[in-house]
């Protein structure tokens, strides 16, 4: 067995399961959320769907936060010291977050032995480009070449999401026109793709069922797809709706992701999303 | 209202005799602003001949305004050349372009001004030409041309004066003759146009072009074009509300009697009685009622009443104190623009065009890049549309009309800029809404108009008002005074009372197989109004959503969406 002598670096926005991390050998670096203060593990010291069910009620929102650059420089030592030649570190968008800032600031001190990447994406968004590199470099794949594929698989990507609301978007100050909009009159669910690093906007649906209709006639309209994840926030059943509704054309076993509460603070509950890999 | 205008065409009109002179640039001065004055002096007839019997009958008012702005364009002007003015009109009317007979108004004024070219003069064979060229512009700029409307009323002129010149090439007596072709081509327009002749109605921008033509024609005679003093309106156009021009000073009070006239009622010395005391005079009749409206000064407001005292048996008086009325009102958004979110430069800018300011602020939470406001009889003209979205920091934009009759205008922004414009043909706030929830800012733009397009199907449109006079269409009788409400655009249902009416239309729109209702209420309506009936609407739809929005609009009570 090939030695791969690449290590695969990401955090916990990439939203992958747990089997297929440690099957691949993916570090993951945990983000945090912080409620009243109090710094929670994300992943490990609050289960996802409390969470949602009590956001709502959260006066004021809870923050995120991305773990330190010193955790990330730990991180890059430990790995190098282990015997990998070089550690690739793949991130949710930097328009949206200041994990890649904090990974970056980190991989100065090592140089060319540290490379960070920029997914210009989010939740599975970025967990594919993930599993694609980690599966690479298992093989010995070069730097570059895995950097190539990554970017092949990023282009290939859409990830669509229905919202309950615009409103946690608005709050979240992170995108621009959400922020800018005088605040929702008519009950509307908004559409939005995450698309080049940035949330835009795809319109709105009057109710949800419309908005799930919508975005079953999205997905249908990409053509065959390579890899599928479904993503919700505390919205099981609509996420088997909108499975129901591919049933027959769906490729292998999709992933259905109830999304990292780092990501879910920014979206609230009752989201519902895809995210798909074109063939 | 230009204050020298009275005096300035009576002189003139001493003066004029169309006959003998060579018609050049001055004269087409005048020529239109009689064809101006006397449309005005007629506004409101136009406005009343609506197919349906809904309140916001605009055809006269859009075509005096389309009229007017073409007139700014040469009032000043001081040019001979009679091509020169025509093609200043022609760009004045297109700017100013209200409602869709002001666009096809404006058609014609550019085919004749293209057609007359650089000429000095009119002479009777040019004339033929030019209005020949109008009736094939105006006709070519209309997608579907339907007969039985103001393009067959052009239609006939042109076939009018081409059989005049025949027999003469002086265009006087070709204007007499287009006139009267005029007069029966708008009587004959119900026979061409099912709609109309059910409404008991002719088409209201014939009538429009008609009484351009026909100002014209009685500044040439010397007749009279300001004052309708003799003429009997039919009584639903002897409007209570405000009028839209000005309130002149001094006139202080609106006062309205109705009355059965006695036996001495003498129509012209009521009239003569009437002019004494103050102005905006209308006289309407009814089935034997008549209704005067007049403006007073304060200290004679009671002369109305006791003069028509006198000449027989009043039934009903209003009185309203017309300067605390305007003082109350806001200032009327006539064609006002607001604008919203900003725009990223290259991305797509929807302009939506609203009829009240409820309906301004969903549209903006939507993400509408600018709001045009339609003022009260009035649809925003074509320059007011481009004013709206020329600055906007993107060359793509889309414009949501949102009423049947602005769809016109709209379109014909896209000569006037060099922004790649693309109209939605929404003929509703609904279809507009729903037009609007499928804006993708950063997709490609044929794309997005398709998707736009699409969904205006996907709604049905509700809405409620108040019937200006009984009529049956489409098997529904509808009473005057009485509620009536319209289902896409169609006469479905008509009640005494607005509960009934809302639900009389939702059960016509299958409201129960659908999953949301959406309404919007009009500023004539009370919270508590409001209340009382959307509970209602709750109980009969139970499985629906129902969601209530102020909207804000005026003349409709409800404007209603099911989806």
């Amino acid at each position: 067995m090939k030695t791969s002598n690449i290590a695969i670096v990401t955090d916990s926005t990439a939203d992958l399961p747990d089997h297929l991390t440690s099957a691949l050998n993916i570090h993951v670096v945990p983000n945090l959320i912080i409620i009243n203060g109090k710094s929670l593990v994300d992943g490990k010291d609050i289960s996802r769907q409390d969470y949602y069910k009590r956001l709502p009620e959260m006066d004021p929102l809870p923050t995120t936060a991305t773990a330190s650059s010193g955790a990330y420089k730990q991180i890059y030592e430990r790995l190098l010291q282990s015997g990998f030649n070089q550690v690739l570190s793949i991130h949710a968008s930097k328009l949206l977050s200041g994990i890649f800032n904090a990974a970056s600031v980190a991989a100065q001190s090592f140089g060319e032995r540290i490379h960070v990447l920029d997914s210009e994406q989010a939740s599975l968004g970025l967990g594919f480009q993930v599993l694609g590199a980690a599966e690479a470099a298992l093989r010995g794949t070069s730097l570059d070449n895995i950097l190539e594929l990554a970017g092949d698989i990023r282009r290939r990507i859409r990830l669509v999401a229905l919202l309950d609301t615009l409103e946690y978007i608005r709050r979240s100050g992170r995108v621009s026109w959400a922020r800018a909009r005088i605040g929702q009159i008519l009950k509307i669910k908004p559409l939005v793709e995450l698309k080049s690093g940035k949330v835009l906007s795809m319109g709105e649906a009057r109710t949800f069922h419309k908005g799930l209709i919508r975005l079953l006639d999205i997905l249908r309209s990409l053509g065959p797809l390579e890899q599928l994840g479904i993503l919700h926030t505390n919205a099981e059943v609509a996420a088997h709706q909108l499975l129901n509704g591919l049933a027959p054309e769906l490729p292998a076993e999709p992933l259905l992701i109830n999304v990292t509460t780092v990501i879910g603070t920014h979206v609230g509950p009752g989201g519902l999303g895809f995210v798909a890999v074109v063939k | 209202m230009d204050a020298d205008s009275p005096q300035m065409m009576h002189e003139t009109r001493r003066l004029m005799v169309l006959k003998k002179s060579p018609i050049d640039g001055q004269a087409l001065k005048r020529l239109a602003e009689a064809g101006l004055t006397w449309l005005r002096t007629n506004q409101q007839i136009v406005n009343s001949l609506n197919v349906f019997p809904v309140p916001d009958g605009d055809t006269g008012t859009n075509m005096v305004l389309t009229m007017q702005a073409a007139y700014e364009e040469i009032s000043a002007l001081e040019v001979q050349n009679f091509g020169q003015v025509a093609h200043a009109i022609a760009h004045g009317s297109l700017m100013g372009a209200r409602g869709n007979s002001g666009v096809i108004l404006s058609q014609l004024w550019r085919g004749f001004a293209r057609s007359v070219d650089n000429q000095e003069y009119l002479d009777g064979p040019s004339m033929v030409r030019a209005l020949v060229a109008a009736r094939d512009t105006a006709y070519k700029g209309v997608v579907r041309p339907v007969e039985g409307t103001i393009l067959t009323v052009a239609k006939d002129i042109a076939a009018a004066a081409e059989e005049a010149l025949k027999k003469t090439d002086d265009p006087y007596e070709i204007l007499k003759e287009i006139v009267a072709a005029a007069e029966l081509s708008v009587q004959h327009t119900p026979e061409l146009l099912p709609v109309l002749k059910e409404a008991g109605v002719v088409d209201a921008g014939g009538k429009g072009l008609f009484y351009i033509y026909e100002g014209m024609l009685r500044y040439a005679n010397g007749q009279s074009i300001d004052s309708s003093a003799v003429i009997l309106q039919p009584l639903a156009t002897v409007v209570m509300e405000n009028a839209l021009e000005s309130i002149e000073p001094g006139q202080d009070f609106e006062v309205v009697v109705d009355f059965h006239p006695n036996s001495q009622f003498d129509l012209d010395k009521y009239y003569r009685g009437l002019e004494e005391m103050g102005t905006s005079i209308q006289v309407g009749e009814g089935e034997g009622l008549y209704r005067v409206h007049i403006h007073v000064p304060t200290e004679l407001r009671y002369e109305p009443i006791d003069f028509t005292m006198t000449m027989g048996t009043i039934t009903k008086v209003a009185m309203e104190n017309l300067i605390a009325q305007m003082e109350q009102r806001e200032a009327p958004s006539r064609g006002s623009k607001l604008t919203l979110a900003p725009v990223e430069a290259g991305q797509i800018a929807v302009v939506a065009v609203s009829p009240g300011t409820g309906i301004s602020r969903v549209f903006a939470s939507l993400g509408a890049a600018a709001i045009v406001e339609g003022g009260q009889t009035m649809n925003p003209s074509t320059q007011e549309i481009i004013d709206a979205f020329e600055n906007l920091p993107t060359e793509q934009i889309i414009i949501l009309p949102n009423n049947k009759n602005i769809i016109g205008a709209a379109q014909s922004t896209s000569e006037l800029t060099v922004k790649r414009v693309a109209v939605i043909p929404s003929r509703s706030v609904p279809q507009g809404l729903a037009a609007m929830l499928r804006l993708v800012p950063h997709g490609e733009f044929d794309e997005v108009v398709g998707d736009m397009t699409a969904a205006l199907n996907e709604v049905e449109t509700g809405e409620i008002t108040k019937a200006t006079r009984s009529v049956e269409i489409n098997g529904v009788a509808a009473r005057e005074g009485q509620y009536i409400g319209l289902l896409n655009g169609e006469l479905v249902v008509s009640h005494p009372e607005l509960e009934g009416t809302c639900l009389g239309l939702l059960e016509k729109g299958r409201a129960s197989d659908f999953e949301l209702i959406t309404l919007f209420y009009g500023a004539a309506l009370s919270k508590s109004e409001v209340n009382r009936i959307v509970d209602a609407i709750r109980l009969a739809y139970p499985n629906q959503e129902v969601e209530v929005q102020e909207g804000g609009q005026p003349h409709y009570q409800f404007i209603i969406s099911i989806e």
